[in-house]
């Protein structure tokens, strides 16, 4: 991990609520692997105070993808930057994705918990793996591309949650592993889906967030231990768990 | 010549700059190098492992951060086994922060430091609940805080710290009992007690819902302390609250802190503590002076 200063390259607007932030980060963009993410902050803006943990979009050669979706002023202030504004991250963070080879994978993920599995879905497409892509989200502006799509509200694709979708096709077809990515309670359910069906599954985890490097141990989640259960933390040893360790009702 | 050598009890420190306890680990050694820094404190450690609070535990107010960790920390064993020696390589002085439920507990723990020689001190996290005591934190009661600091001062030789709260009516009856006791010095403030409620539901955005209270919010509480604390001790002082910046650590310095520890900024700029100590040392130079001339030198006060 680093702490370095790096350029915006393009800031584009996704909808009201989403925005692809682009950098320009030579130094770390070779190091980085699917599931990571950085702790990131408006370089000499200290407002609010801490940084905000955002995941990695993409990866393209030297620059570095962030999909954000505006929650509250930290993200509202990150979607008006410009072109060569200069953000101050450390990163990469975190542990990454298990890259399979030849294995039949499903992603599934509800709004912004898009961002860390796009990257995975490019590494997983070219190390041989055959991936079907679930996604849902509130309303139209929650959804991206993917191969099915659920909204609340009914307003894109099949009206519903994911987990309709991740029954019926886990109903027809076999898969060897499972990546999702979304709110707690989306999480929860898909993780119950999915020991139903006897399927490895990993979830990227998110907790509030304050030093991102495994210090401060304020990111804490529940993982069973034993006959009991410990906390650890989503920012060092996470943020992705296997879905089976986690506790989601602590 | 070196301007910014100070002096914590027994120590003596090349600059003044250290970290708060808790908000620093071996971590930070990917952005800064740890013979840089005045001196190094560790996270607080109790005599068994704790998981601590279960989350939330962190939430940003206004130019503050409330957190509710619950001392999670790997244990005595874990630490001495597993985190003890990734610091002994380094020559900055390490100073280990523990905590105890009984005055037995803080002694026995204690003890076992003491055999190690890459630790040079101890920082006595009194925060924490007496359980001999009606549950009720040592910190706050001048009798106790006596007996505590007195029963480890005959144990150790090594700078003896004792880490005050703020969280009480009269801090200096206690930094006075510390003192008179055998401590070295004193480490001061611990977090300030606060809460945060979400508008919309009620619910507390904390899980436990009192919290500690720390960030740039809580300076002026904590100058204010180290003030009055200052006036009325004879040993010196680990100032520490809200530091951001090499011009917030000299007020503390004029205040009366002899070495200032950054804490909640290492989260915001990890490479806070360096920047400090460089900016502190241009200070000086441009000024001629060094640091140990304007220790407690406050002014403008009738």
């Amino acid at each position: 991990m680093k702490n370095i200063l790096v350029k915006i390259i393009e800031n584009i607007k996704l909808n009201d609520d989403y925005f692809l932030l682009w950098i320009h980060a030579p130094e770390i963009s070779k190091s980085i692997s699917s599931g990571q993410f950085f702790e990131i902050k408006i370089a000499g803006n200290n407002f609010p105070l801490l940084r905000k943990p955002i995941s990695v979009f993409e990866v393209k050669n030297e620059n570095v993808g962030f999909m954000i979706k505006k929650i509250g002023r930290g993200t509202e202030n990150f979607s008006h930057l410009k072109k060569n504004d200069v953000l101050d991250i450390i990163g990469p963070l975190g542990n990454s994705f298990e890259l399979p080879s030849q294995k039949e994978v499903l992603l599934i993920s509800g709004g912004i918990g898009y961002a860390p599995l796009h990257n995975l879905k490019k590494e997983l497409l070219s190390n041989n793996n055959n991936v079907t892509w679930i996604h849902g989200g509130r309303s139209t502006n929650d959804i991206f591309s993917s191969d099915f799509t659920f909204t609340d509200d009914g307003s894109s694709g099949q009206k519903g949650f994911v987990t309709i979708g991740m029954e019926e096709i886990l109903l027809k077809k076999k898969f060897d592993l499972i990546y999702c990515c979304g709110p707690k309670i989306m999480m929860k359910k898909c993780s119950e889906i999915a020991k139903k069906f006897h399927t490895k599954m990993f979830v990227s985890l998110e907790e509030y967030m304050a030093c991102g490097i495994g210090v401060c141990h304020g990111c804490a989640v529940a993982i069973k231990k034993n006959d009991s259960f410990t906390y650890k933390t989503v920012c060092k040893d996470g943020p992705i768990f296997n879905s089976n360790e986690v506790i989601w009702n602590e | 010549m070196n301007r910014l050598k100070t002096k914590l009890g027994k120590l003596e420190l090349k600059n003044p700059i250290t970290v708060a306890s808790g908000t620093f680990g071996v971590e930070n050694n990917n952005f800064i190098d740890f013979n840089s820094l005045g001196a190094i404190v560790s996270k607080t450690i109790t005599k068994n492992e704790k998981i601590g609070n279960p989350p939330p535990r962190l939430y940003e107010t206004s130019n503050g951060l409330l957190n509710s960790i619950g001392l999670q920390n790997p244990g005595l064993k874990g630490f001495i086994e597993n985190v003890l020696p990734k610091y002994a390589t380094y020559e900055t002085p390490f100073i280990v922060s523990f905590s105890g439920s009984t005055i037995d507990e803080f002694s026995e723990i204690l003890l076992e430091l003491e055999k190690y020689d890459s630790i040079s001190g101890y920082e006595v996290n009194v925060s924490c609940p007496n359980v001999e005591n009606e549950g009720i934190a040592f910190g706050t009661d001048p009798k106790i805080v006596y007996k505590l600091t007195k029963q480890l001062a005959s144990q150790t030789d090594k700078e003896l710290i004792i880490k005050l709260t703020p969280n009480v009516t009269d801090i200096v009856s206690i930094a006075k009992a510390a003192e008179d006791a055998g401590a070295n010095s004193l480490a001061l403030i611990n977090t300030l007690l606060g809460m945060s409620i979400d508008w919309k539901s009620g619910k507390s955005h904390i899980r436990r819902g009192i919290a500690g209270y720390s960030g740039p919010a809580i300076k002026p509480v904590a100058i204010q302390n180290v003030y009055r604390v200052s006036s009325n001790v004879k040993i010196p002082i680990l100032a520490m609250g809200g530091v951001s910046n090499w011009k917030d650590a000299l007020e503390f310095f004029y205040a009366g802190a002899n070495v200032v520890a950054i804490g909640t900024y290492n989260f915001v700029n990890p490479k806070i503590t360096i920047e400090t100590i460089d900016n502190l040392n241009r200070h000086f130079l441009s000024r001629n002076q060094n640091l140990t001339e304007i220790i407690g030198k406050i002014n403008g006060i009738n």
